[in-house]
């Protein structure tokens, strides 16, 4: 790449610029620690002569934007031919108030819909469980059967709106009631596009909305993972979420690291089944991932890097060669940490260079934050604002005329390099242990998360670290006011009665034969593609069978996970 | 707890016990462990439940296990009944350990967990030192009320 005697001649003039500034420079840096927020040392100047020392190779490294390594973006076009989709993570308090808010959002110009659900429909609880009690209803939506799903997409067509679930636990379970109901409006699922989380290892050691032991929690991916690729290819049944695991705490490093390394359990998976990996991975893979402000250049480099890394995985793992597979999507997601309760119409910058950073790493979504995120659930006016952030940087900036136009940078591709190798290392490390499930039951990536967490918070404790308004720039914030979303009060009695009267209208009998069906299946183990859960979930979910009773029959036979101590 | 004088004495040097815990559904464990971390190093003994924990639950365990302080953390807006539930177990078992309360609690539902009986709120972003302060406090001043119902 880079010619020898001209290197030679770089790297001469560099250590003469070095000699004459050296004192200079000693001086001014007295006592700073310059490094990426992951801890990797930073020099004052990068040339081509990091790249050479990293063998840089342009056609190997970076190539061309939608073929491999895809380094430059999963797309040829890019956003020439349109600008990365504009979502947002909300659900309110009820399936009705729902859907007149992802209509007033489609109105707007949101060009995606992301569901957020309230706690006890994450973990599997109908609202008049005890655990659920205090829950219902706060931070998104409750689902309690099929029947809420379709009253969230009156008038909403599914082949045309690109739907994205934040499921886990459940997936399965929502799964089922996507594809009927897009069935029903008249969908060819073999073309629905729409995606959700379904990566449930990080929910053990990051969000904690996990239900079930992580061993049935991996094969219930698995088992929807296979049943998409027959009946619904196109849809994202599974993504790699590396967003939870950066949100509670880890480093750039460890959260690109734990996010391919779980994807790697799922696709170990499907191979201990005697199927091909192809058949799951043929169209690529969506990644959600943390995008935050807090290191503009690593958040960058981890995205480009991790773009690589899926197809290392692939090539080097299972021997995969298939371009479209090593195809790896973004969304990008901006999360709450980074921002602050303190004044908080900073978060609105903060939010503006996260978005911005999205789209200079060449992601197919952003999810700005709103900024009253520290004061609860979003307003409507931030929602909208937020919304305007992402149609400003896309319109108003001009970014979206050409492909990766930080490639090329020295430092941003010594640093894609160097996360690269960084990430690989710490695989490695879990690889050693025996894969993602077992160093989970050991704890290891809770510890580091939380360690990662740790480090950070005593930076910002000491003033290393800087926050605009929490640990330096204060206000006098007595009496600041800032209004949020409030769910209706009752909001868990109403529901408990739709749910008295759900049961009261449907085939109960029905509904005791499909739950049967599971329970029978799920004590199975599954060979090839025989023993899928999906078939009887889909049947129970058609049956009205609640989210809570049907997560209540897989308990029943594979047990509650309790959580390690870290 | 005790009327052996002797042990009174020697009750400052005893590390403050705390007891740390996720009440509910929610699973954003970032802030308590940070905490957990923060108070070990600062020379407490911590225990922490781990996460869904029902507040019956924790009073339970805290009572075995003898502790000075209980810390549940809760950023899922649903810290009204959680909190409740749990001063309302306390009660039932007659055990009077203070409670505080950490994570994402919005300021005009401060006064009414005050008023349930908590003893002290920690918002994100407070320093480890801070809070490591206020809970030594709080436990010399629970232990001075311990000797003093036992005396």
């Amino acid at each position: 790449m880079f010619d020898p005697g001209n290197l030679k001649k770089i790297e001469a003039e560099l250590a003469a610029w070095d000699a004459r500034h050296r004192d200079l420079r000693t001086e001014q840096e007295q006592g700073k620690r310059y490094e990426t927020e992951s801890g990797i040392p930073v020099k004052p100047l990068y040339t081509p002569v990091d790249l050479a020392g990293q063998q840089f190779d342009y056609l190997r490294d970076l190539g061309f934007p939608g073929e491999a390594p895809y380094t430059r973006g999963p797309f040829p076009n890019m956003y020439r031919e349109k600008p990365w989709r504009f979502t947002q993570y909300s659900g309110r308090s009820t399936a009705e108030e729902t859907n007149e808010l992802y209509h007033e959002q489609l109105a707007a110009g949101l060009t995606s819909i992301e569901v957020a659900f309230d706690l006890p429909t994450q973990l599997g609880y109908d609202p008049d469980h005890p655990m659920a009690a205090a829950e219902v209803g706060k931070v998104g939506v409750p689902v309690k059967s099929l029947k809420d799903w379709e009253i969230m997409f009156r008038g909403i067509d599914l082949d045309k709106v690109y739907v994205f679930s934040v499921s886990n636990a459940q997936a399965s379970v929502i799964l089922s009631m996507h594809l009927i109901l897009a069935e029903r409006q008249g969908a060819n699922l073999q073309r629905l596009l729409g995606g959700m989380h379904n990566d449930i290892l990080k929910e053990y050691m990051a969000r904690g909305n996990f239900i079930f032991p992580p061993e049935p929690s991996v094969r219930l991916v698995g088992d929807t993972m296979l049943y998409c690729s027959e009946h619904a290819p196109r849809y994202d049944a599974r993504l790699m979420c590396s967003i939870h695991i950066g949100e509670a705490g880890a480093n750039r490093i460890h959260e690109a690291a734990f996010a391919l390394s779980n994807s790697i359990a799922y696709l170990d998976e499907i191979q201990r089944r005697g199927l091909p990996v192809l058949d799951v991975v043929k169209n690529g893979l969506l990644c959600t991932t943390y995008c935050n402000h807090t290191d503009f250049f690593e958040e960058i480099a981890k995205i480009r890097a991790m773009r690589r890394l899926w197809g290392r995985v692939l090539r080097e793992r299972y021997g995969i060669h298939d371009q479209g597979a090593h195809q790896l999507r973004f969304n990008g997601s901006q999360t709450g940490s980074p921002l602050t309760k303190q004044q908080p119409l900073n978060n609105v910058v903060r939010t503006a260079i996260s978005t911005l950073i999205g789209a200079l790493a060449g992601v197919q979504s952003v999810d700005p934050r709103t900024f009253d995120e520290g004061w609860g659930i979003a307003s409507r006016e931030a929602e909208i604002l937020s919304l305007r952030t992402n149609q400003i940087v896309a319109y108003e900036t001009r970014i979206t005329n050409t492909v990766d136009p930080l490639a090329g940078s020295y430092f941003v591709e010594w640093l894609t390099h160097e996360i690269e190798e960084r990430v690989w290392g710490e695989m490695e490390r879990i690889d050693k242990m025996g894969g993602m499930v077992r160093a989970i039951e050991l704890g290891y990536p809770q510890r580091v998360i939380a360690q990662d967490a740790y480090e950070r918070h005593k930076g910002q404790d000491s003033g290393e670290i800087v926050r605009v308004g929490v640990n330096r720039f204060r206000e006098d914030e007595t009496g600041r006011k800032v209004r949020t979303y409030k769910a209706k009060a009752e909001v868990a009695k109403h529901h408990i009665e739709e749910l008295q009267q759900l049961r009261r209208d449907r085939d109960n009998s029905a509904v005791s034969r499909a739950l049967d069906d599971i329970k029978r299946v799920a004590s199975l183990p599954p060979v090839g593609r025989e023993n899928n859960l999906m078939p009887p979930i889909m049947q129970a979910v058609r049956s009205l069978a609640t989210v809570g009773e049907i997560c209540s029959a897989l308990r029943e036979v594979w047990g509650e996970y309790e959580e390690v101590s870290f | 707890m005790s009327n052996d004088t002797a042990m009174d004495n020697r009750e400052p040097q005893r590390p403050v016990r705390v007891l740390l815990a996720k009440i509910g559904l929610d699973g954003h464990d970032r802030g308590v462990k940070v905490v957990a971390l923060g108070l070990r190093d600062a020379g407490f003994e911590v225990i922490y439940t781990g996460r869904h924990r029902m507040p019956e639950l924790v009073a339970e365990v805290a009572l075995q296990e003898d502790v000075d302080i209980i810390g549940v953390s809760i950023l899922s807006g649903a810290h009204e009944l959680l909190v409740q539930r749990l001063m309302d177990a306390l009660k039932a078992q007659q055990t009077p350990i203070p409670v505080v309360v950490g994570g994402f609690i919005p300021d005009d539902d401060i006064q009414p967990l005050k008023d349930m009986g908590v003893s002290l709120i920690f918002l994100a972003d407070t320093p480890i030192a801070t809070i490591a302060q206020e809970l030594r406090e709080l436990a010399a001043a629970k232990r001075l009320a311990d000797t003093a119902a036992s005396a």
